[in-house]
């Protein structure tokens, strides 16, 4: 009795298409090209901001696919650096197209792992506005340029620097630094209660009917 | 009874006041009374001595201006104002250094003149936080309700900004005024009529040579 009841569960699950964690998020169509390309490269550099602010992120992250049951769409960390390509401004740009899925599951990963970090961002904005207020550079504080000098690493070596814009940041670290920071401020806001649904509902900004 | 609820972080606290509906039968279970009529609700900012109060209508344009403005921060494009009643207006906008936002609430009662507050990003995160958990709460209001949406395709900002449209445009005109002036100073040739020929011209020239098909008799 008790194999096939656990048969009958397993095959009722593989019956439910896609994870019951997805539905936290509301349904969007991706309506064109346009919009996909924004949101996949909103995507990639809030993870690369998260990369920066984190050392070993990436694993954390195939670690939080499998605490969240999600492998079933990101099988491994294959998959997942493919999904990233999908940010036009990557080297390794695939010119494929994230689903609404996958979209989901990056988010719900971006922000799971943002959480833990939520002191750390709050410190570094701290130091920031103090600098601000200084009138100092911001690539002065200590703790700031860590998180600056990692950001731009990560930037440059995984660019491509023949893309207009790309090549724009690449030519200016204030400019490069201004990004860091800004995306800082967007996980700031995903530490939040409604963070996660927050920052994929403002992915679709101008994007909906 | 008066009923308290505060939703504190580093840099913010909301808290609001009011009363249980006396005619909602209370859940045994729940330890924590329904808030459902609203008196008072007060936000506070750390270090900033003024503070922003009102009723349910404050808090109702307090909430979705916020919410708008956070949206709009994470998306960068900017959300329409919805109308708000006159009554305990709340705006917030950009400063032009772009690090800070101003929250501006004009109060309805009395002649007061409006509070200005300058957010850091950091507080104005924290008044979003005690926002979403405010709503969040089921036992606070729970009528009071936030339906977050992306904005229409409509208020899409172009691609490319108008300055930039406009060059090509510009560069055109401009250069076509350019050659005009220049030509302008170029003097006209005046137009001479051709004058008549003195000399008679010969209106039919002379037969050098008879016709081949006369000398053929």
């Amino acid at each position: 009795m008790s194999p096939s009841k656990s048969l009958m569960s397993d095959s009722s699950s593989s019956v439910a298409l896609k994870p019951i964690i997805l539905d936290i998020l509301p349904d969007f169509t991706i309506s064109g090209q346009r919009c996909a390309a924004r949101i996949q490269q909103q995507i990639d550099l809030l993870l690369l901001a998260l990369e920066a602010l984190e050392l070993g992120a990436s694993e954390q992250m195939l670690a939080t696919i499998k605490h969240l049951n999600l492998q079933e769409i990101i099988q491994n960390r294959i998959v997942l650096w493919r999904l990233r390509s999908t940010n036009p401004w990557r080297r390794s740009y695939t010119r494929d197209t994230l689903t609404l899925e996958q979209a989901k599951v990056l988010v719900i990963i971006a922000s799971y792992r943002v959480k833990p970090l939520t002191v750390q961002i709050r410190q570094l904005l701290l130091a920031e506005q103090q600098m601000r207020e200084k009138g100092l550079p911001v690539s002065c504080h200590f703790l700031l340029a860590e998180y600056l000098d990692q950001f731009r690493a990560h930037f440059q070596s995984r660019m491509n620097p023949r893309r207009a814009k790309v090549s724009v940041y690449l030519g200016s670290e204030d400019e490069l630094n201004e990004l860091a920071l800004l995306l800082l401020k967007q996980l700031l806001f995903c530490t939040g209660t409604t963070g996660m649904q927050r920052f994929w509902i403002s992915l679709f900004d101008g994007e909906v009917a | 009874m008066n009923i308290q609820r505060q939703y504190s972080l580093p840099n913010c606290t909301l808290t609001l006041e009011g009363l249980r509906d006396s005619m909602t039968p209370t859940d045994p279970q729940e330890s924590r009374p329904l808030l459902s009529i609203l008196v008072n609700a007060e936000c506070r900012f750390v270090g900033v001595s003024q503070s922003l109060h009102g009723g349910r209508v404050f808090l109702e344009n307090l909430v979705r201006t916020v919410s708008a403005y956070a949206q709009e921060y994470l998306s960068g494009i900017p959300h329409p104002v919805d109308t708000q009643s006159a009554e305990d207006r709340i705006t917030l906008e950009k400063m032009p250094d772009s690090y800070h936002h101003r929250l501006t609430w004009y109060p309805s009662q009395g002649d007061r003149n409006p509070i200005e507050i300058v957010l850091t990003t950091v507080q104005l995160f924290d008044l979003v936080e005690g926002i979403d958990q405010f709503f969040a709460d089921s036992q606070t209001l729970p009528d009071l309700t936030l339906q977050l949406q992306p904005i229409s395709r409509r208020y899409r900002p172009p691609d490319e900004p108008l300055a930039q449209r406009v060059v090509p445009a510009t560069l055109g005109i401009a250069s076509l005024a350019v050659v005009a002036i220049a030509l302008f100073f170029i003097p006209v040739p005046d137009v001479r009529e051709p004058e008549p020929e003195l000399q008679a011209t010969p209106t039919q020239p002379t037969p050098t040579a008879p016709p081949q098909s006369n000398s053929v008799p």
